[in-house]
């Protein structure tokens, strides 16, 4: 048995075991929605004859081959994203290293190892994004079965070679200068190509058929709109579809995909070298940090966030660049340029609403961090929880202090960008400070409840938390239970909104009822933070106690 | 026993991890059939030691040659002879004991007759063959450390390292293990193993090294050592060597 064969074993062996079924049942679903949502899009351009009869003008009927293109740019968007986050730690830090490493075999085995499953996992996920959109319209065109053939070949061939550079410059990194300052620029492009790599994939669900198709005739008509590799293998199979075989784009494609192996093997033989300084590296920031510690329990659990939050050079990277974004947001008026802009509403309420409107999006952008530093990112020392002496109350007491001192940062950064760039006066910003405590005392509750929740958060006895469809599940659930806790501030703005337009509102008539909307809000958000609160606390003992 | 060519020899071998040096100016010479163990504190470089010889780390300083090969330079060849047992094995989880056995098997190209031979002996010496065919996410400490025990006995190495074999085993396993180590010395493999049980050391130990803050402080036969600091056991040797320099 190899390593190729162990890894294939290792699949069928975990389909035999309870855990194994689920990660794999929600692995599948979570191919399965993004499948889904690839047909979705394609769909939706299939069905528009008018608008592929533009493209097909607009590309002087390459119109095939420019949609094909559009999807197989999924593949190296994947392999980005795939490459620097999770193959990163299959390189250096999957446990079978050391054996690999043992073992009487070539120094690039280990690492070629690591480079084949991040492969594979990288192209399934590719093949559900890109699959379904170009199998549209291969459908459509109708094209022979030879392409359905090719249609692997080309996911694999616009793939594997940006993943494979990318491991191959990762390992040539961390060779030579491995350290802090690499770890912490490694983590940072990390962060960066996980949220990229989500951001797009919003961005083009949500893109409407039309623009979707002036992106595609763009990217098609200026040389450099698409990657080369993803060029060459849209070439190769739009060829394949109209019967024609292009031997110049296969082997083009094919050529990317050898010469980036090769790439890959010539650094590789780095990578004992490389895996010795990771180890070497592997020591943590600040350990000076916090020395007097609290004794009480709650307060412990508190500092232990902070601390946690303080090894994470992304998290912290994120606090760094969430005002920059709040403060473009607020300075190209980018979602709240229609509430500013609303005529029949004096300047102080457009300006309160404004604010809040930011700082909605803003808490929504942190929230789910948050939730796990709830329970979920505490699997490892789950049962130091469960063994400690401790009442949950007080883990959740902590862990909420912690929380809600970090969700201050949106609530300042907001406050500044309000004073700033929108020219709020000082009694709306005070009104603006008491609602948004209250949303933030709410936010609270709704963390308390969700992030504690048995069904979603358990971690399993190894301390592991499933991936996948949960996480998935969970996020949703967060942003729903957010909404509802914060509906009726949304109701009580379309109420205003209403009233506007029959009666002309004036600043004078609204000023007197800005203590009593604080009010409200406070009122509010301590009722849902003290009922989530009192919720989290009685699912934490549920999971403190033993299965 | 110093007559017979050494197995493994080192010169002034050293390690430095940034600054600081967690083993420095290592001689050894070790003969082919010795059991070596080395005691000391924790932290005292032992396991540093152990992952030089077995090739994971570099030398900062010294030179390292295990039958004539150098890990630099006959890398494959070398690792072909040497087995490694680390403080926590690098099982598959979702591999049973029985296949991680035949993929370690196979990875040091043992064929397939004399893999299932071996393994079936050293799973019922072990008292593993009940759970052979668990996966070894299930698998107790003892438990994981005795299957990649068994899968590295199964590649026959020349030299073996061990990294505190004992911790974790219970009292039936720790004297199987003690036996099959003395077998496997006679029947030639060399073997240098970490300890802090001492006395494994005494019991089947035919020398050991007491490494200190990274240096050997003592070497020799127990009963030697015993003589030469005048004590009545291997403890007292090492309160006033390892721990007693102070
Ligand atoms: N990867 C590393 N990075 C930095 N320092 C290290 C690393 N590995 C070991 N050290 C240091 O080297 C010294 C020796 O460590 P080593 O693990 O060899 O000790 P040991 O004798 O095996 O101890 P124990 O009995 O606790 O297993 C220690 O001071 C340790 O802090
Ligand atoms: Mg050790």
């Amino acid at each position: 048995m190899g390593l190729v064969a162990a890894d294939l074993r290792v699949l069928g062996n975990l389909l035999t075991t309870a855990d194994g079924r689920r990660v794999a049942t929600s692995t599948f679903v979570g191919l399965a929605l993004f499948a889904l949502m690839s047909w979705w899009v394609a769909d939706a351009l299939v069905d528009r004859p008018d608008l592929l009869a533009m493209l097909h003008r607009e590309t002087r009927g390459g119109s095939l081959q420019a949609l094909i293109g559009y999807g197989l740019m999924a593949c190296p968007l994947v392999a980005t994203w795939y490459g620097l986050s999770l193959a990163q730690r299959q390189l250096f830090e999957a446990p079978e290293l050391l054996l690999w490493r043992l073992a009487p075999q070539a120094a690039v085995r280990a690492p070629l190892q690591a480079l084949l499953r991040a492969s594979l996992v990288s192209s399934t996920w590719a093949f559900a994004l890109t699959g379904p959109f170009v199998g549209a319209f291969l459908r459509q065109s109708p094209a022979p079965l030879l392409a359905w053939c090719m249609l692997p070949l080309a996911i694999v061939c616009c793939t594997m070679p940006l993943l494979a550079t990318l491991l191959a410059v990762q390992v040539a990194l961390v060779r030579w200068f491995a350290g802090r300052a690499l770890r912490l620029v490694l983590t940072v492009v990390m962060t960066l190509a996980s949220l990229g790599f989500f951001a797009w994939f919003l961005l083009a669900l949500f893109t409407p058929s039309q623009a979707r198709v002036h992106d595609i005739a763009a990217a098609a008509r200026d040389a450099g709109g698409l990657p080369w590799t993803v060029d060459t293998a849209a070439a190769m199979l739009s060829a394949v579809a109209t019967g024609r075989f292009d031997w110049r784009a296969t082997a083009g494609a094919v050529g990317w995909l050898a010469a980036a192996l090769g790439i890959f093997l010539f650094a590789a033989r780095q990578h004992p070298r490389a895996w010795e300084r990771q180890l070497e590296a592997a020591a943590g920031f600040g350990a000076r940090f916090g020395r007097r510690w609290p004794a009480g329990a709650a307060g412990a659990v508190r500092k232990k966030e902070f601390a946690q939050l303080l090894q994470q050079p992304g998290a912290l990277l994120g606090f760094v660049l969430f005002p920059l974004l709040v403060f473009g947001l607020a300075q190209r008026r980018l979602l709240i340029g229609g509430i500013l802009a609303n005529p029949r509403l004096p300047d102080c309420v457009a300006t309160l609403g404004a604010m809040l409107a930011l700082w909605f999006v803003a808490v929504m952008l942190v929230l789910y961090a948050h939730m796990g530093r709830m329970a979920v990112w505490d699997g490892p020392q789950w049962s130091l929880y469960m063994a400690s002496p401790t009442p949950p109350g007080r883990l959740v007491r902590g862990k909420l202090a912690a929380i809600a001192t970090l969700m201050l940062w949106p609530l300042l950064v907001v406050a500044v960008a309000g004073g700033h760039l929108l020219g709020a006066d000082r009694s709306t910003l005070a009104t603006f400070l008491a609602v948004a405590i209250g949303g933030t005392c709410a936010a609270l509750g709704v963390l308390a409840a969700l992030g504690t929740w048995p069904r979603l958060m358990r971690p399993d006895e190894g301390g592991h938390v499933l991936q996948g469809a949960r996480n998935f599940v969970a996020a949703i659930l967060l942003v729903f239970a957010f909404d509802l806790v914060t509906a009726p501030g949304w109701l009580g703005w379309i109420w205003l909104d209403h009233f506007a337009r029959e009666r002309r509102l004036e600043e004078h008539v609204v000023r007197p009822y800005a203590p009593l909307l604080a009010g409200a809000a406070l009122a509010w958000g301590s009722l849902v933070g003290v009922l989530g609160a009192a919720i989290g606390t009685r699912h934490y003992r549920r999971l403190l106690t033993p299965r | 026993m110093n007559d017979r060519a050494p197995m493994l020899e080192t010169t002034g071998l050293g390690r430095a991890f940034g600054k600081k040096w967690a083993l420095r100016g290592l001689s050894l010479r070790v003969p082919e059939g010795e059991l070596y163990g080395f005691l000391g504190q924790n932290g005292a470089g032992k396991t540093t030691t152990l992952r030089l010889l077995a090739g994971l780390l570099r030398p900062s300083e010294g030179t390292l040659r295990i039958a004539g090969l150098e890990h630099g330079t006959d890398g494959a060849a070398l690792r072909q002879l040497l087995g490694f047992v680390p403080d926590t094995p690098p099982l598959y989880d979702y591999l049973t004991g029985r296949q991680y056995v035949a993929l370690v098997a196979s990875l040091w190209h043992v064929d397939r007759r004399q893999r299932d031979e071996r393994c079936e002996r050293l799973f019922a010496t072990l008292d593993l063959s009940e759970v052979a065919d668990e996966l070894c996410r299930g698998y107790s400490h003892g438990m994981r450390k005795k299957v990649h025990l068994a899968a590295v006995l199964t590649t026959a190495p020349r030299v073996l390292l061990l990294d505190e074999p004992t911790t974790g085993l219970d009292p039936i396993s720790t004297r199987r293990l003690k036996d099959l180590l003395l077998a496997e010395a006679a029947a030639g493999t060399t073997i240098l193993l970490s300890t802090h049980v001492l006395e494994v050391a005494e019991q089947i130990c035919h020398r050991v090294g007491i490494l200190a803050r990274g240096s050997l402080c003592a070497e020799g036969p127990v009963a030697e050592l015993r003589q030469q600091h005048g004590a009545r056991s291997l403890e007292d040797v090492f309160l006033s060597t390892a721990g007693g320099g102070d």
